[in-house]
């Protein structure tokens, strides 16, 4: 049997604190609808919050005339979830530590990245094929 | 398009109860390192930071409590938390914060505790 056509979903929102949560609605009531478990749309909305904060701050540098772009595709099994921004993404960072944190030794920020890989079944980064970052975050519908 | 995050300090015996609503984000959660600040000045030893179960919070407003967990150790205060939704208590614990702080599930459970 042949799976329906991908289902995609455009968000483009504003870097402006607090517009993530747009994204993070619109991603759980597309998983809530595709059946998936509450403690998963948890997962779902924190991940994607984090992913576009990262992207507001670090790749659109809060620019609010900046955009960050949402792409939501549905499949049979799985959610994917695209993240761009506009500019060069967070890169890479090392894996947060609380213990050095705690010590002063390290800022208390900078989980994001950790979060978003602790909480998805698959991420990736990468570039957006229109220039800029984008993280690709899939959550799978069976686990 | 954050809610505005709404804490309230109340006493219960020695421990300072600051309960909170609405949105802990890098942007708003000033008012909890201020009222903290301000507990301290006070010579405030036990804090017990009571959540509502609706509250969005995102690692910038964790890295806040982290921060005010750092300097709760230095100042020789105790911190618990309470009345998180199971998730963020699960996100704290995949952080470690919990390995600093105690979590319990209600404002009477945590202060038992103290």
């Amino acid at each position: 049997m042949r799976a329906d056509p991908d289902k995609k979903i455009e968000l483009h929102i504003p870097s402006v604190s607090g517009a993530e949560k747009v994204a993070m609605e619109r991603a759980a009531e597309v998983a809530r609808r595709m059946g998936f478990s509450d403690d998963r749309i948890e997962d779902l909305k924190t991940a994607v919050s984090e992913a576009c904060i990262n992207a507001m701050e670090h790749g659109n540098k809060m620019d609010a005339n900046t955009k960050v772009g949402v792409t939501l595709t549905v499949t049979e099994k799985n959610l994917q979830v695209d993240v761009r921004d506009q500019g060069k993404g967070v890169g890479e960072v090392a894996t947060p530590d609380i213990d050095e944190k705690m010590a002063g030794k390290e800022q208390a920020r900078g989980w994001g990245i950790f979060l978003i890989r602790g909480l998805m079944d698959e991420v990736q980064f990468g570039s957006a094929p229109e220039g800029g970052s984008m993280v690709r975050m899939i959550i799978h519908l069976d686990r | 398009m954050n809610k505005e995050l709404q804490l309230e300090i109340t006493t219960k015996g020695e421990v300072a109860v600051g309960s909170i609503k609405g949105d802990l984000t890098a942007v708003n959660g000033g008012s909890i390192e201020e009222a903290y600040r301000g507990m301290t000045r006070e010579g405030v030893r036990k804090i017990l930071f009571l959540f509502s179960k609706e509250c969005y919070i995102n690692s910038g407003g964790i890295a806040i409590l982290i921060g005010i967990a750092s300097a709760s150790r230095k100042n020789g205060q105790a911190i618990r938390i309470a009345g998180l939704s199971d998730h963020f208590r699960k996100i704290f614990h995949m952080m470690g914060l919990t390995k600093y702080v105690a979590i319990f599930p209600t404002e009477e459970e945590a202060l038992k505790d103290f």
